[in-house]
């Protein structure tokens, strides 16, 4: 006995783009949250220079707007207080390593320090003689240090408590507007400037004199150093450059995607919400075209692309890879979140509480129970074993079950009372190859052909249906003639389906007339 | 020469005594099958023309059930007697005209009372008079005659009757009656209890409005079944009722004739009572009466095999088998029956349940409809490396078959739609093309439009998986050339490029290409893509093909051909101006010689060189139906020629001389096709250092049965290969004693293995025995027999014995041996009380357990 076949539609081409990788589904779940979707302060009304977020949990962030800036809460992404006490716009935020502290420069040159809980004003470093462009904590572990640049085109290394400036570090010879701290040593840090060279410096050496210098033959926008402390991204006219510093400064890669100014990057990562699958780095890098990039620089390749309406200024990812904020120059914020854990403050019960408590016993199952007519069923098959499927069931709907019995009327008014167009066409088609289907049209009643009607209208001019419903509602018609006069409510439909196809002979001939004027162009051009 | 794709649905099959083989007439042979793999196990060779019947001798006794002897009927006019089990032929008797139906009912009824000598066995044979007709068209030319098969020799001036055309007959289970129909008229003769040469026969007629297609004994009653052309099933009981009686003892004259008495009974026809039964739509081929005579089996062209219930008329259904019934044969084991369907398959069920065990097929024939849609070529495909034939079905599949074992490989569901065996056709695979190493297929088909709407036709193409050889889908293009129907499709020997030319005059060039997903796995997704369209001047492209390097691709644009680079798409020549359009076109080998062929009126077959873009050689021939060539290396090419009578001429020409180099005549060419198949398709390695003997030339008819030949007929001496027939041989030994019983014993070592036996179930029969609804179970004496024996079975050992002596063994059975019985007995036990059939059981002997 063969098998019986349900009428399946013709299948459809799918898009060029296959199914989406595991990777820009990661991405694209950075969604909006519901709940302050609507909250109208995330508008800034200043592009945000910057933002930074902080390195403890809940990780909050700052973002520097015109003459101030606001720090969010990490949890509820709401703005928690905003600082205006700046005399000019406010340039870069940092957090300390340990989050309490927060330093801004502005474009007086002065560094500002505030307490990131209290927002009292702590510290004011003064020394920049131009717009302090650059404020950066050390990233590691040193929490009375940091350091500066500006428009004087100075390095400045801060001791905070005792406002002074430790180290002046010069070399470059124009703007210094971007920089970063090592992840992993204290006295590393890397800073790049508009004269198209990027410096590393070393407050060990007491030279003042940088370790190492890079060309970047654009101005630097931005500079980060990523996780391993080996490698620098710099990024500066439309491409970003991935440097090895320890290999004596070598110019791995030039991702060249962007068609404006890269403004910010930053780093991210991508893994799974429990991250023990090995979490894997990425640079997000934004510009002024309105995309935002994901790159993989393990393998030098964009794996993500995704578009904003705006010029993009800024971008952070928190270190806990939940969030994702990307700031503009009209002032908005795009804050993305990922579902996922948020960690919780209190690291799980107090450990000496003693025995956890065994599972509780199994008891053996007898048929007074329910589970007992369950059990096994929900066994997962181990490794060795050998499966045996259960034949697929076909699954027959309706009309398939009416075609079987050869009801083909019935078949024909079940799938047209249904939703799905594809599927009525199918039957159609079906009713074609067994010629049953005029026959069919033929036998509808009133409110039937109605349906049929309905359907035509709305479909025929469809191009996928064309083909098949235009001959088709001129057999309807051809046939029912006498029904369609004598029906106020097909007369309707018939009025509708007249409309549809003379709007329908408008485009095509709009569209014929398109076609004649690029004819001849593209005549020309394939004779070049 | 090899010869093969007979048919196997002829004639009906007959089952051996065991169940064991069944054996099929198949063309001039009979081949014998084993019922438990499918596989064919011998060949009975010796008939000069169709086997027409085949009857297996039944058992007497239960000791005999080993015995393996069977008549055979043949068109050549000569009865045979095989023992098939050798196989060797042991006595041949000549009639002299065409036998077209063999019935020994005296095989059936088992005279037993054969006190010291057998009696004379005696055949009822449906013969053609050839001579007659010769002499006169329209005269009564069949006739039944009677044959004493012991002295071989046919019985004088006993003639049953002269029909038109001769049919089938048909004898009864018991062997009392047989019968025959002709239009509208069932004939049924009475055999004697004691059959002799000089006997009277009493004759009954029966008479119905329509013509009778089929006719079935009851086993024990006097019922008749028969089926008519508008599918109505007609039961007569009570059959002959009269005449016996006015035979027998006593004329009743004053028992009335009223019309009450036998209801739906014509006429004076003789029988009790008549009923009818509608439900097939179309003509009945196939009606059979279940041993006990409960049940009757009917089907016919809808594909539907329907049991109904005999007192009750209710019925039960196998549906949609694909294709039109045609036999219904049961064997003597009860759970096993087999069903001919049309489409040259033979199916074997398990019988109460009714499900299909094993099929057999042979090469699927072709469509019924195929002529009457123009255009809509024959479609068989040869792959020229592996020997292998791609035959379109009708059910909407492409069947793949070896020419060289002559055996079915695959079928592929081609456009998944349900095939109804009745209807006319509408979806038609109407073209099928294999890349040259097998690896993608490429299948066209078209639905036919209902009053002009709904027409479409669909290109798919076809991916070979590396391990299982099964193609899988790959891409599907609808309307590939708009509304456009396809002429032809070839593929590039050497990459993967195919090129589809249209009759709305352009023709697509395809290529697949990879992709290559993110994560550096090549992805085997590679659709395939139209690469470039062509056209020239708007003329329907009629045929395609590649040159044998690939480098030139030939598209025949009605009256001339244009050659176009692939790869570019750029217009290289053209050539040629025939008369007629190009019908086909093909590159001989590697070489640069192009072939063109046209029908029609004025045909010719053109042979284009290349290098020169001129005529080479042109011939010229009355009428041309021309096929294919292939021929590396040996510059060659054949056509076949056909006339209006189907018959045809396979001629070989030199590709530089229009004299053929040899012709041979061949029949019911229409629809044919030709082509050369590497004849060692083992050696795929070696295509450098080929011998020009290692082409054959295959041949497929328009009935698709197909020739495999040596190109150089008698003259090249040292081709020779013969056919590896590699017969399955029967697969179980037959064993004795202890192990005959409870199975080989296991090898036992002393020390303890580690890994856990298979835990293999033992099928028992016993549950296989009773599987199904106990109404529709075998009577209960056939399956009580059955029941006792599957007690005895052999275990196959599986015993877990893990780490225990080998001398505990015995006992181990014992007891399981005993627990089965004990279950059986309380089974036999509910069966006597709920059996509503008569039962005798042999209680003695178990009585001990």
């Amino acid at each position: 006995m063969a098998e019986t076949f349900p009428v399946k539609p013709k299948l459809r081409p799918t898009s060029g783009k296959s199914t989406p990788t595991a990777e820009s589904k990661y991405w694209k779940s950075f969604k909006i949250p519901k709940d302050i979707e609507t909250t109208p302060s995330k508008s800034l009304n200043y592009p945000i220079t910057s933002l930074s977020f902080s390195p403890v949990a809940p990780h909050d962030f700052a973002a520097t707007h015109s003459a101030s800036f606001t720090v969010f809460s990490g949890k509820t992404l709401e703005p928690k207080f905003t600082v205006k006490d700046f005399s000019d716009a406010a340039a870069s935020a940092s957090f300390r390593c340990d989050g309490r502290l927060l330093a801004a420069g502005d474009l007086t040159g002065t560094v500002h320090v505030f307490d990131a809980k209290s927002r009292n004003h702590l510290r004011r470093l003064k020394g920049h003689s131009a717009a302090a462009r650059v404020v950066c904590y050390p990233r590691a572990a040193d929490k009375f240090h940091l350091f500066s640049g500006g428009d004087d085109s100075v390095v400045k290394y801060w001791d905070v408590a005792a406002e002074k400036c430790v180290l002046n570090l010069q070399g470059h010879k124009d703007y210094v507007r971007c920089g970063d701290a090592s992840p992993v040593s204290d006295d590393m840090f890397v800073s790049g400037s508009y004269d198209h060279k990027v410096r590393v410096w070393d407050v060990r050496v007491s030279s003042a004199v940088s370790v190492a210098e890079l060309n970047h033959e654009k101005p630097v926008e931005s500079v980060i150093y990523l996780p391993s402390g080996g490698l620098i991204a710099t990024a500066g006219g439309n491409f970003v450059k991935i440097w090895d510093v320890i290999g004596g400064g070598k110019l791995l890669y030039s991702m060249e995607s962007h068609n404006k100014t890269v403004t910010a990057l930053c780093m991210g990562k991508v893994g799974r919400v429990s991250g023990d699958e090995a979490e894997q780095n990425r640079i997000l890098s934004v510009s002024l075209d309105g995309y935002m990039k994901v790159f993989d620089y393990a393998k030098f390749k964009i794996t993500y692309t995704m578009r904003f309406p705006q010029p993009l200024f800024s971008v952070g990812f928190s270190p806990d890879s939940l969030t994702r904020v990307i700031g503009t120059s009209k002032g908005n914020l795009y804050i993305g979140r990922r579902k996922g854990k948020v960690e919780s403050e209190d690291l799980g019960d107090p450990v000496g509480l003693g025995a956890v408590e065994d599972e509780p016993q199994r008891r053996v199952l007898r048929p007074s129970y329910f589970r007992y007519f369950h059990r096994g069923q929900n066994v997962k098959p181990s490794e060795g074993d050998y499966l045996i499927k259960r034949p697929k069931k076909v699954k027959l709907a309706e009309y398939d079950k009416l075609l079987k019995k050869f009801r083909h009327k019935e078949a024909l008014v079940a799938v047209l009372s249904g939703k799905n167009p594809e599927n009525v066409v199918a039957v159609m088609e079906e009713l074609i190859s067994r010629k049953k289907l005029l026959k069919c049209v033929s036998n509808l009643d009133t409110d039937e052909l109605g349906l049929l009607l309905g359907f035509l209208q709305k479909y025929s001019t469809m191009p996928r249906y064309a083909g098949l419903l235009t001959r088709l509602v001129n057999k309807v018609v051809e046939l029912r003639a006498e029904d369609i006069r004598s029906s106020d409510q097909l007369r309707g439909h018939i009025r509708n389906l007249k409309r549809d196809v003379e709007e329908e002979i408008r485009i095509q001939q709009s569209l014929l007339e398109i076609q004649g004027i690029i004819s001849p162009m593209l005549r020309i051009a394939a004779r070049r | 020469m090899i010869t093969g794709g007979k048919s196997f649905v002829a004639s009906p099959p007959a089952f051996s005594n065991d169940a064991k083989r069944l054996l099929v007439c198949t063309g001039n042979t009979v081949s014998v099958f084993s019922t438990s793999t499918g596989l064919q196990i011998s060949e009975l060779e010796g008939h000069g023309a169709q086997v027409t019947s085949v009857i297996v001798v039944p058992a007497s006794s239960p000791a005999s059930k080993l015995m393996c002897y069977c008549w055979t009927a043949s068109l050549d006019g000569k009865i045979k007697y095989w023992d098939f089990a050798a196989p060797e032929l042991m006595t041949t008797i000549d009639i002299g005209s065409p036998i077209h139906s063999m019935v020994i009912p005296s095989l059936l009824s088992q005279s037993t009372e054969s006190n010291g000598k057998l009696p004379d066995l005696f055949a009822y044979i449906y013969t053609e008079d050839v001579k007659q007709k010769e002499e006169k068209k329209n005269c009564l030319c069949g006739q039944i005659q009677k044959c004493n098969l012991t002295k071989s020799r046919i019985v004088g001036g006993v003639t049953f009757a002269k029909t038109r055309r001769p049919g089938s007959i048909t004898s009864s289970p018991s062997g009392k009656y047989i019968g025959t129909y002709e239009k509208r008229k069932l004939r049924i003769w009475e055999i004697p209890e004691k059959d002799s040469e000089h006997v009277g026969y009493k004759k009954i007629r029966l008479h119905h409005t329509k013509s009778f297609t089929a006719l079935a004994f009851h086993p024990t009653e006097r019922v008749v079944a028969a089926g008519d052309v508008t599918g109505r099933i007609l039961i007569w009981r009570g059959v002959g009722h009269k005449t016996c009686l006015n035979d027998g003892k006593l004329i009743n004259g004053g028992i009335n004739k009223d019309a009450e008495d036998k209801p739906g009974v014509r006429d004076d026809d003789d029988a009790d009572s008549c009923t009818t039964w509608h439900w097939h739509s179309s003509q009945v081929n196939v009606l059979f009466f279940s041993s006990d005579g409960a049940y009757l089996y009917s089907g016919g062209r809808e594909g539907v095999l329907v049991v109904w219930q005999l007192d009750t008329g209710k019925k039960k259904f196998l549906p949609r088998m694909g294709s039109p019934l045609l036999y219904f044969v049961n064997s003597p084991d009860p759970s096993l029956s087999s069903i001919s369907r049309a489409d040259n398959q033979i199916q074997l069920l398990r019988m109460p349940s009714m499900e299909i065990l094993r099929s057999i097929s042979g090469i699927k024939p072709p469509s019924s409809h195929m002529e009457i849609y123009e255009g809509f070529g024959s479609g068989v495909v040869f792959n020229h490396t592996s020997g292998l034939l791609a035959v379109p079905t009708e059910n909407y599949r492409v069947q793949f078959y070896n020419l060289f074992d002559d055996r079915e490989i695959s079928e592929v569901q081609i456009y998944e739609r349900n095939h109804q065996p009745g209807d006319e056709i509408t979806v038609k695979v109407n073209l099928v093309a294999l890349s040259p190493d097998g690896s993608t297929m490429s299948t066209v088909e078209t639905r036919l439009p209902e009053e002009g709407i709904g027409s479409l036709v669909s290109l798919k193409f076809w991916a070979c998986g590396a391990q299982n050889k099964h193609f899988s889908l790959s891409t599907v293009i609808y309307e590939p050339h708009g509304e456009g129907g396809i002429s032809s499709i070839a593929f590039r020997p050497t990459s993967h490029m195919a090129v589809s030319s249209s009759y709305s005059g352009d023709f697509k060039v395809w290529v697949r290409r990879h992709d290559i997903s993110m994560d550096d796995q090549t992805v085997e997704n590679g659709g395939w893509r139209c690469h470039a369209v062509g056209s020239y001047k708007k003329k329907p492209m009629t045929a395609a093909a590649f040159s044998g390097d690939g480098s030139v691709l030939a598209v025949a644009a009605e009256k001339v051909i244009t050659l176009w680079d692939p790869d570019r798409n750029t217009l290289l020549a053209v050539i040629g101006d025939s008369l007629e359009p190009i019908t086909t076109l093909s590159f001989v080998g590697r070489s640069e010689y192009l072939v063109s062929a046209s029908r029609g009126s004025d045909p010719h077959l053109t042979i284009w060189s290349m290098s020169k873009l001129s005529v080479a050689c042109s011939v010229d021939k009355s009428t041309f139906a021309v096929l294919a060539l292939i021929k590396p290396s040996k510059h060659m090419e054949s056509t076949e020629d056909s006339l209006h009578s189907a018959e045809g001429v396979i001629m070989l020409f030199n590709v530089e001389n229009p004299v053929p180099l040899s012709t041979w005549f061949v029949s019911k060419a229409q629809g044919g096709g030709l082509s050369f198949v590497r004849s060692s398709p083992k050696l795929e390695d070696e295509v450098t250092e080929r011998k020009a003997s290692d082409e054959v030339l295959a041949y497929i008819n328009g009935a698709h049965e197909y020739v495999l030949m040596s190109p150089y007929g008698e003259q090249a001496s040292n081709f020779s290969f013969s056919r590896q027939r590699n017969f399955s041989s029967l697969e179980e030994k037959e064993r004795f004693g202890y192990a005959s019983i409870y199975g080989e014993l296991p090898e036992f070592s002393l020390k303890i293995d580690q890994t856990p036996f298979p835990s293999m179930s033992s099928e028992k029969t016993w549950k296989t025995i009773f599987s199904g609804p106990s109404h529709s179970l075998p009577p209960l004496p056939k399956l009580c027999s059955d029941f006792l024996e599957s007690l005895l079975e052999r275990r196959s050992a599986l015993v877990e014995m893990r780490g225990r002596g080998a001398e505990h063994v015995p006992l181990v059975k014992m007891e399981s041996w005993y627990r089965c019985a004990c279950e059986s007995v309380l089974m036999i036990q509910q069966l006597l009380v709920e059996g509503p059939f008569p039962f005798t059981f042999d209680g003695k002997h178990y009585s001990g357990i």
